[in-house]
Formats: structure tokens, sequence, C-alpha cells
């Protein structure tokens, strides 16, 4: 029973960090190659200040925050650069990150922060929470798509340019996204941290980064839906592989690979393929 | 004579950056793509690298064996990732690629084990003293006569022959060259052969002077690459080069100077940043 | 005095060495029509560039309804009342024709994200929509997606959404190229009344015969300088622009 509520935790987090990059990447299209960064910024906020003795609960105001603020700052600079630049420029953010973390010594250095205290709702309540979590921030993702911002968002994904002669301040909305969405992995990380209770730098790098933009697009680039059960299927992969564990990179690989090459609408292309043939059936 | 090792030390780094580059800016010029598993290319050169030299004997026969093979498998990595993608947006092929170069990683190690192979008798390795107190072993200065031997070579034929005038007007403005009657198709093979080979030169240039290759030697390149290429300006073959040299020297300065605070890649990036906040469209401009 | 609708005083824009718009001064009349031609590399659209504050001039102002608005980026001018109909048709290719407007008219909305955040109600916005692309004659085709209509349609769109954004003045970069000729005609009459509901229109337009026909006034701009400024007719007339635009000899 621990083991499948350990899985499922993570499943939870997972789903919770693709669905923040979901928000900058899917909705308003700004690709990011770094999101590991702000899980990364979330966690040692969290567990830093769950180690002086801050309930879990409490640290995932500040947790956030930081998250959101140095995105804020990544939103800004990030405005100058476009498209593949763009990307490259975020990638570059993750790999300062991890690089400024690795050489201070109040952060664990290589080491990382180990003996983060469990949390006193235990293994059930962590899960608890972090369902809570998701689903906090699954309805407020609903409500952003749904709303006017939603729809300005829709025309600057597609064209940046056609949206601000439509008049939408384009930047601001910009930011808004990448705000809302470095806030939400800030959260998944401060859950992260306790789930594993120990963390470093290796653990927010350019790999966890990628995985989590390949959640987003097997997912379908900008369907919340989608991008859930992506991040659920993706996230649980490595325990389906335990059998055959030496392979589950390559199976990993190839199925990134295979998603693409067959289905690159992604999930949510492959669900309204289905669907729409039973509407005509 | 710190100064004039770290100098020597970011050449060569550059040389070896500059070999992989010139395939991914090629490719990023024709297709718009980040070519992620370009790498795992280097990769595959590498081993080739040291099978073939512990098999024959001949470093020289190792490093055209492996220019051509890789050459020819980067053809076929154009035919099998990005042709069925070429209309759809560019994050696709991005993650397509990626997907390939992971899973290569794991064939490498699942094949040839995961703690490498290494040189029998690793060639060239003989000194020169260049300078007094400055010897520097014949593999490394072969580094960089390679590199610019190859490239050179190719800006000859880029600038001289009527192909490789008609392949620099499909890097420009692919469209445009299609309707000029340019066969593109041949131009993207061509390209792929070239910048694949090239990569795969770095790879076994990489290999002897480590005496090494791991099935995780292609990681580095993997994103490192990728920043060459922005920094340089996308698709600006000029601008990748001039940035593989910048980024080798910056490199090599930044882990003596500030090694303290940042880490090699985190400098390397650093830079890139601060760069592109100056100069969005990166260091030399696309033509 | 009263203030004039647009008001150019004295623009210059360099780029790089070169002048592309050379000391231009001219004026906008309130629910006037306005045709400005030039010969291909006039600095036309830089001059449309320079009113959407896409261009920064060099030196000179530009006052909208007797503000200032020289020092205003392009979303702010949108939103005091300027709007751009593009030579190059650019929709939203994801969204129905009805979005597409609905969407330029959200007005403050579109300011703000957490303005926009407070919002979900579409409906009017949509029932605008629906009322403006009927008015371009696109009535029967607003849940259709851009991709499925041909270029002529597009261009009516592309004057729906201009609209949308409840603009004083409207900018409109060659709607008529590209176009047959009885599309460019029902284009053309579509224009000619836009002045009745109380706007100011300027039209860029290299078909002559429609603009002779529908502008009562004309500016005409070669070299970057201003050339003629007047009553249609009167600057038809004149030799100059005959031998600048027409290349006819005198």
């Amino acid at each position: 029973m621990a083991y499948e509520i350990v899985v499922l935790t993570n499943m939870a987090i997972a789903v919770l960090f693709a669905l923040s990059l979901n928000v900058i990447t899917g909705f308003c299209g700004q690709v990011s190659l770094g999101h590991a960064a702000f899980l990364g910024i979330g966690a040692y906020t969290s567990a830093m200040l769950s180690k002086s003795g801050v309930p879990i609960v409490i640290t995932f105001a500040p947790a956030m925050g930081m998250a959101a603020l140095i995105g804020l700052v990544v939103g800004v600079a990030s405005l100058r650069v476009r498209h593949d630049f763009l990307a490259i420029t975020t990638m570059g953010v993750v790999f300062l990150f991890t690089g400024i973390v690795r050489k201070q010594e109040i952060l664990g250095g290589e080491i990382g922060i180990s003996g983060i205290p469990a949390p006193d709702f235990g293994r059930v309540g962590l899960l608890a929470t972090s369902l809570l979590c998701v689903l906090a921030y699954l309805l407020f993702t609903i409500w952003v798509r749904r709303s006017w911002a939603g729809f300005a968002f829709d025309s600057i994904s597609e064209d940046e340019d056609t949206a601000r002669l439509l008049g939408i301040n384009v930047p601001k909305f910009k930011l808004f996204a990448f705000v809302v969405g470095t806030a939400g992995a800030g959260l998944a990380g401060a859950l992260y941290a306790h789930q594993v209770r120990f963390i470093g730098p290796d653990s927010f790098g350019f790999v966890e980064s990628i995985s989590v933009l390949a959640m987003v697009i097997v997912g379908g680039i900008g369907s919340i839906w989608g991008v859930i059960l992506a991040a659920a299927f993706l996230s649980a992969l490595p325990q389906f592989f335990q059998v055959i564990d030496d392979y589950k990179l390559l199976v990993y690989g190839l199925l990134l690979f295979g998603a693409m090459r067959f289905a690159p609408e992604g999930i949510d292309g492959l669900l309204k393929k289905i669907f729409r043939r039973r509407a005509v059936k | 004579m710190l100064f004039f090792d770290l100098c020597i030390q970011g050449v060569i780094q550059g040389a070896i950056y500059a070999l992989i580059a010139l395939g991914l800016t090629l490719v990023y010029g024709l297709l718009r793509i980040l070519h992620v598993a370009h790498a795992a290319l280097f990769t595959l050169g590498g081993y080739i690298g040291v099978i073939v030299t512990n098999g024959s004997g001949s470093f020289l026969l190792a490093l055209l064996t492996s220019m051509l093979i890789v050459g020819v498998v980067g053809m076929s990595s154009y035919t099998i990732i990005y042709k069925p993608l070429l209309n759809r947006t560019p994050l696709i092929a991005l993650i397509a690629s990626i997907g390939i170069f992971i899973a290569s990683e794991e064939l490498f190690r699942i094949f040839f084990g995961a703690y490498g192979l290494s040189y029998t008798n690793p060639p060239l390795q003989g000194q020169i003293e260049i300078l007094s107190g400055v010897s520097l072993s014949h593999a490394r200065i072969l580094v960089v006569v390679l590199a610019i031997g190859l490239l050179s070579g190719v800006g000859w034929l880029a600038i001289n022959t009527r192909v490789g005038i008609a392949a620099r007007a499909t890097v420009i403005d692919p469209e445009m060259a299609a309707s000029s009657g340019i066969n593109v198709e041949m131009i993207r093979f061509g390209s792929f052969f070239i910048g694949s080979a090239f990569a795969g030169a770095a790879g076994v240039m990489v290999s002897l002077l480590n005496n090494l290759v791991e099935p995780t030697m292609g990681a580095v390149p993997s994103y490192k690459a990728l920043a060459i290429i922005v920094l340089g300006g996308l698709g600006s073959v000029r601008g990748a080069l001039v940035a593989s040299l910048a980024l080798g020297i910056i490199e090599s300065f930044g882990t003596i100077y500030v090694g303290h605070l940042l880490d090699r890649d985190s400098i390397a990036f650093a830079f890139l940043i601060m760069v592109l906040m100056v100069r969005p469209q990166g260091l030399l401009a696309r033509g | 005095m009263t203030a004039k609708r647009l008001q150019i005083k004295n623009v210059s824009v360099k780029f790089g060495g070169l002048l592309a718009l050379d000391d231009v001064s001219f004026e906008v009349d309130d629910n006037q029509l306005l045709g400005f031609i030039g010969p291909n590399g006039a600095g036309k659209t830089t001059l449309m560039r320079v009113i959407m504050g896409m261009v920064n001039p060099l030196s000179g102002t530009v006052s909208l309804n007797g503000r200032n608005i020289t020092n205003l980026k392009s979303v702010q001018r949108i939103h005091a009342g300027v709007a751009l109909g593009q030579q190059i048709v650019k929709p939203l290719r994801q969204m129905s024709l009805l979005d597409n407007v609905a969407l330029a008219s959200g007005g403050k909305k579109l300011l703000s994200p957490f303005r926009a955040l407070m919002v979900q109600r579409r409906c009017d916005e949509r029932e605008l929509a629906r009322k403006l692309l009927i008015q371009v004659g696109l009535g029967d085709h607003v849940e259709k997606l851009p991709s499925e209509l041909p270029l002529g349609y597009l261009k009516r769109l592309e004057v729906a959404r201009a609209l949308a954004l409840n603009p004083s003045l409207l900018l409109l970069d060659e709607p008529l190229a590209g176009l047959s000729k009885p599309e460019a005609e029902q284009m053309a009459d579509l224009i000619s009344n836009l002045p009745r509901v109380g706007l100011s229109v300027i039209l860029i337009e290299h078909n002559l015969p429609q603009v002779q026909r529908i502008c009562p006034t004309l500016y005409v701009q070669s070299n970057g300088r201003q050339l003629a400024f007047g009553v249609t007719n009167d600057v038809m007339a004149d030799p100059a622009v005959r031998q600048a635009y027409l290349g006819v000899g005198v």
C-alpha cells in the first residue's frame, strides 16, 4: 500500500508540474526548456523553511512566491527574445540555476539538502494535499482558459504580431503566463521536496525540463486533459518498466519519438479522432 | 604561461564545438529545426573511431570510416525523423529528436557497455614544444588543424561551386531557392551528410583526446551546440563558428577565474543570456 | 481652431543612413476618406507604421483628435482609436471568423490580464462581431475557419476585425490588392460607406480607378516627400503627380 501511495503522489506532482508548464507553453505559446529550474526553486525554498521549523503547508506560499518572482524576472528578460531564441534562453536558465546551486554551501552545494522533515500528516496526508493542490491549480487553469485571458492567449500563441494589432497588451499577458506557470512549478517543487525528502541540483536539471515539456507535447499542446493524462502516464512509466529496468530509457526515448512521428497532435488529437469517428458512426 | 595555456585550451575546445555546430546550424537553416539527435552522431563517430583504430591499427582509416558512416546515418536521420514532420510545428520535431537522442544513448550502452571503450594503443600522443615550457600532443594539434581544414574546405565549396552557391541560397531562403529551380531535397541530403560527417570527426577527435568513448559523451554537446548556434544567430554559419570559438575561450578562462561561483555550463549560458539581452538576434544575423 | 482627427507634423524617419520620410505633414478631417497613393518605395507603409507606432520618427509629431500620441506604444494608440487593416491578411487560423472579430472587440479587457481573467462572457462581443461580419458581407460564414475561405473573404475579415477595435481613424493598407474586379468594386463601396458612421479612413491603394471613384481627397507621396495634397481631381491633374506617379511626361 505504501508503495502505491508513493507512486500516486509522484503522479500528482508530475501532473501539477506539467499543468504549470502548459500555461506558459500550451496557453501562451512560449516554449520553455528550463521549467525544472522553477520546480527546484520551489523545492529549495520549501525545504529550507521546513528544515528551520516552519510547518510544511505554510512553506507553500513562499515556495510559489519565490518561483513566481524569479519567473517574473526570467519573463521580463524573455520578452526580448522569440521562438527558438526563447527556448534556448530558458534552457540557459536551468543551467544557471543548477550551476549556482552547486556552488552555494548554504544550499548544500553538490550534495544537496537531506533530512527534509517528513510531513506530520503522513504519506496519505501528503497524497491528499498533493491531490488538493492539483485540483486547485487545475480549476484555476480551466478558469484562465475560459476567460478572456485564455482568449487572448490563443491569439498570442498563434501569432504575436497579429495579437498586438488586435489591441492586446502582449508583454503583460506573457508575464502573467510566466508568473502563473512558475508559481505552479514552485508549488509542485514544495510537494516534491517533502515527498522525496532529499533534493540536490541534479533533480532539477535540463533532463527534467525536457521530460516535463515532453508531457505537455505528448498530451497535446494546450490541452488540459491531454496534458494530465500524458503527465500521469509518463511519470508512472518507470514503475511499469521495473521488469525491464535496463531498457527503460530506451523505451522512453522510442516512445517519445513514436508519439511525435505517429501522433503529432498528442493524446488530445488521438482522443478527438476517436470521438469524431464515433460521432460519425 | 597560464594565459597562453588557457587560450590554447579554448581554441581546441572551440574547434571541437565548431565541427559539431556546423551541422546543427545547417540543419536549422534548412529546416528550422533544433536537431538534438546530432549529438548522438557525435558519439557514434567516437565509437567508430575507437573500434576501427583498435581493429585495423590505422587512425586515418578510422577517421575516414567514421566520417563516412556517420554522414550516411545522418542522411537517414533526415528521412526517418524529420521529413515526415516538416509541416508540423518545429516543437514536434524537437521532441522526436530528443527521443531519438535518449534512445541512442541507451543503445550505445547496451551494445558497447556502460563503461565505454578506450584505444589499445592511443595514436598521436607525441609531444611538440611550441614555445618554451608549452608543449602540445600531436592529437591536440590535429584537432585544430582538422577543424580549420574541414571548415575552410566547406567554405571554399560554398563560395566557389555551383552546388555550394545553391546550398547557401537554400539556407537563406528555402522557398525562394525551390522556386528558382534548386533541388532543395538534394541540398538537404548533402548538408546532413557533411554536417553529420563533421560531427563524426569531432567525436573521433574527442575520443582521442580523452582516450575514452562512453554512452553519455553526447550529453554536453546536445545542449551546448544548441547554445552555440543560437549565440551565433540561428542559421548563420559564420556566426556559429565565431560563437564556437568565443564559447571555447570563455569557458576555458571562466572555469579558472569564476569557477568558484559557476560551473562550466553555467558560465557558457550566463554568457549566452547576456549576449541575447543585448543582441536578441545573436552575434551575427542570418545571411 | 478645432482639433483634426489626425495631424501629422514635420515627420522624418531614417533607416540606417536613408531618409525614408522627409518632413512629412498632412491632416485628416473628421469623417473623411483620404486616398494615399505613391509609387513603390515612396514610404507609404513607413508612414502608416509611424501612425501606428511601429516605427519611431526621428522628428515630428502625430496627434489624434488633438492628443499628441507620438510617444504612445502601438497598443495604447489602438485603444486611443487607431486601427490598421494590413495588406497581407493575417487571420488567426485556429479561430472562427466570429472569434477573430469578437476578440478584437474585447476593449479594455485586452489591456490587462487581470481584467481579462475576471470575465468569461463573450456573447456581447460575439453579437457585435456578427453585426460587423454582416456589414462586410460575411454574414453567411461566421462560424467558418479562415482556412476554409478564399483571399477576397479574408480581406473583408481584416476590415471587420479593424472595425471591431472601434477606431476613430482606420488605416487600410491595400485592401483591394489581389481581389478580382467585382470584388474590388464591392470592397471599395464598403470602404466608401465607412465615413458615414463617423470614421475617418486613410486608404493606401494602387488601384487608381477605384481610389479616384471613392476618395474625395488625395495625398500623394514620392521618395518620402509630400508631392501633392488636396481635392482628388486637382491632384490628379497636377503635372508633378502625373510625372512621378504615372510616369507620364508633360
